[in-house]
């Protein structure tokens, strides 16, 4: 008999101990999609070596010292799509990896290049010597929003002229990258007009061979009336048919966990979501940022929260509203009391842009009905789970076997 | 007992004193219409808040005195004398010395002189925001100083005030500035303002971060004709001040103005101003085991600790 298995998504690699580090390589990109929130996309502002250089220099001096205590690190690419920027990105990680040895850093032996991409570059020459080089040290995430027509309603090609879908340039990458990456989760994004087509994508997904799908609504003013009914619909559908077929066992879907859809205590329960000021994010001028959603170019209503830069440093100050966050002080008394506050996420760059004021204190409750539809249909999920595995003999198994659930949302 | 709108501060001219750590930058009299003074001697009435008028250096038309004079009040600028630098002699009970951290260690003398003869001195520090960590030693030495002197005094049965110091040995709760909780300020043009230095900001075009959806430099937070409007203002509240709930220093002012302009958010102090405000209660400790060992009943002990920001030890809550 085949001994039980349930997927849960994976943690982040050295989650919690390492610290995020995010180049901005280029604020362009081939792709407008058209949930991005990337509202200042531009082909200008790219990063020069020496800018990258300043800034490894600056972090790499102040070894176990204030905001760079920790025992890992993820150096993470980021764009517009980074690989538009390979030969850059290249002479970087060679310059981290030189001068990590160099000055005998503890990071040498513990640091990741991350990188998330539309994945349509993928295959090139450069983009494969790249992995080729830095395969031992390389998270790579291709995002592939699900079937054809779900990910050409929103992942398109920039330029003007006829719309045109960017499905067939990444799909072709993706059996690449799973030789590559067996292990390699796909990121999908749920905006309003796509919620017809959450369940056939998901079982797209796993058909093409991704075994862990890491899939959440945006955070911004998106929903409209009933779309909640609809996405609950879906995933009822995609709970039937990951149950019935035994999906469960091999695959996983972030959107149905465990550890959700409970009321929440401000005592115990009260870390916050994101880790907003415990990242750190450069631009191409070489100002830094408690994370990416604070650059000016993710902004739609607000100026940059910039917290320093190459020369002048970090300004601890304009981190101490990030590092003293937790869930309640931000949370209406609506959330607080909310009975099912488990699991309900926020992004705190989204926050900050929709707040009434200056502040990253102002919890975005955009997602408030989403995320009860999504509870709805996890309570639906678990419970058929369970009962099956109930007649089955094989819950108790389960429940010595089963693993801490991750919701991966940023 | 929840805070709640206490007093209201009118600024009687553009010009009118500064008597808090903002200085003010405006140069060019503009003295609040006479209409509108009644109308927000009105709004105080009906709101049942203390007013504290704060003057000009200049002597108002005559006109505005019987006015002012309809309502009771306290008059900052002239009751309550303010100095930019330690004048000579105390020429009232009640003080306000507005000083640079550079000022407040170099005359600690003068100030100790002034003890002597006033009820009550408050020193303001207006460079808060230029506080070095090198500067320590030398203010906690200036608070030493201080301490003898008052030390002193409470042996000759007199006990004169110095807010720095002798605040947190009576205070058993936060007790902080309270702008947009316990008191707003109307301005000359009408409108509220959590304090005044919100005011100067905004006459000053100084980007705002405050109404952010608006693209003006706007401050206000509401006008006499539709009321009182403070967005988020939970957040100026102690219970959503993550550091500040966690803190003893009950003295501090917990400044928001400061907070804004140093950590970019309301309820988010800087680490010079929590640096300050500690520094100032381990002295007031000290001054309270001084009183103590000569006699004085205490009531409220200030624990030893060992940290001088509550960002440090966060975690532990």
């Amino acid at each position: 008999m085949r001994k039980l298995k349930i997927k849960t998504g994976d943690s982040g690699w050295q989650e919690g101990m390492a610290k995020s580090i995010t180049f901005i390589v280029t604020k362009d990109c081939q792709l407008a999609c058209k949930y991005c929130y990337l509202v200042g996309k531009n082909e200008k502002e790219r990063m020069s070596f020496d800018v990258a250089k300043a800034a490894i220099d600056y972090i790499l001096d102040r070894e176990n010292k204030q905001n760079f205590a920790f025992e890992s690190v993820v150096w993470e690419f980021i764009g517009g799509e980074p690989f538009l920027e390979i030969d850059l990105i290249d002479r970087i990680c060679d310059y981290i990896k030189q001068e990590l040895f160099r000055r005998d850093h503890h990071w040498f032996n513990s640091y990741r290049f991350s990188f998330s991409t539309n994945g349509i570059n993928y295959h090139s020459d450069k983009v494969q010597k790249f992995i080729e080089k830095n395969r031992q040290h390389l998270s790579i995430g291709i995002t592939i929003d699900g079937t054809r027509r779900k990910h050409d309603l929103n992942r398109i090609w920039k330029g003007n002229g006829p719309e045109r879908g960017s499905y067939d340039d990444v799909v072709r990458n993706i059996p690449l990258w799973l030789q590559q990456f067996p292990g390699a989760g796909t990121k999908v994004t749920i905006s309003s007009e796509d919620i017809p087509y959450i369940c056939e994508s998901v079982l797209h997904l796993y058909e093409l061979g991704i075994r862990q799908v890491n899939i959440n609504c945006v955070f911004e003013v998106v929903w409209k009336e009933g779309d909640d009914m609809l996405f609950e619909e879906q995933l009822v559908q995609l709970a039937d048919i990951i149950i019935d077929k035994g999906y469960y066992q091999d695959y996983s879907c972030s959107f149905f966990t465990e550890h959700m859809g409970k009321p929440m205590d401000c005592k115990y329960q009260n870390q916050n979501w994101c880790g907003a000021g415990k990242m750190l994010s450069i631009d191409a001028k070489g100002n830094f940022y408690p994370c990416t959603r604070f650059a000016q170019y993710s902004l739609r209503d607000k100026e940059a929260w910039i917290i320093g830069n190459i020369n002048d440093g970090i300004d601890n100050n304009k981190l101490r509203p990030f590092l003293t966050l937790d869930r309640c002080t931000q949370s209406s008394p609506e959330c607080i009391d909310c009975e099912v506050a488990e699991g309900c996420a926020w992004c705190q760059g989204e926050n900050f842009d929709a707040a009434k004021t200056h502040t990253v204190y102002e919890r975005a409750t955009a997602i408030c009905k989403m995320h009860k539809a999504r509870v709805r249909a996890n309570n639906y999920y678990w419970n058929k789970l369970y009962r099956k595995l109930e007649l089955e003999g094989k819950r108790e198994e389960y429940e010595q076997n089963k693993k801490q659930s991750n919701d991966v949302i940023c | 007992m929840k805070p709640y709108l206490q007093y209201l501060v009118i600024l009687l001219d553009d010009t009118s004193v500064a008597y808090c750590h903002a200085n003010n930058p405006l140069t060019e009299p503009k003295l609040i219409p006479l209409d509108t003074l009644r109308k927000a001697i009105l709004f105080g009435m009906k709101q049942n808040l203390m007013i504290q008028f704060v003057y000009p250096n200049y002597e108002l038309p005559v006109e505005y005195h019987k006015v002012i004079e309809s309502i009771d009040h306290i008059k900052i600028g002239r009751e309550v004398l303010v100095y930019d630098s330690v004048p000579q002699m105390a020429y009232t009970n009640n003080l306000v010395l507005r000083l640079t951290i550079n000022e407040f260690i170099t005359k600690q003398n003068d100030i100790a002189s002034l003890l002597q003869q006033a009820k009550r001195i408050n020193i303001c520090l207006t460079d808060t925001e230029n506080f070095q960590e090198e500067q320590m030693e030398e203010y906690k030495n200036a608070l030493a100083t201080l301490n003898a002197v008052l030390l002193n005094l409470y042996k000759q049965v007199k006990s004169p005030q110095l807010n720095i110091l002798t605040d947190r040995m009576q205070l058993t709760e936060m007790h902080n500035c309270g702008a947009g909780i316990s008191n707003i300020t109307i301005a000359p043009n009408g409108k509220f303002y959590l304090c005044p230095a919100f005011y100067y900001d905004e006459q000053m075009g100084i980007s705002n971060r405050m109404n952010h959806k608006t693209k003006d430099a706007s401050r206000s937070v509401g006008d006499l004709d539709n009321g009182i409007d403070i967005p988020n203002k939970q957040l100026l509240q102690l219970d959503h001040a993550p550091l500040c709930r966690i803190c003893d220093a009950y003295h501090c002012k917990r400044c928001i103005w400061l907070n804004q302009k140093m950590t970019w958010d309301n309820n988010t102090p800087s680490r010079q101003q929590c640096v300050l405000a500690h520094l100032e209660r381990n002295a007031a400790r000290d001054l309270q085991l001084a009183l103590k060992e000569v006699g004085y009943l205490i009531k409220n002990e200030i624990k030893e600790i060992t940290y001088l920001d509550p960002f440090d030890i966060k975690e532990e809550y």
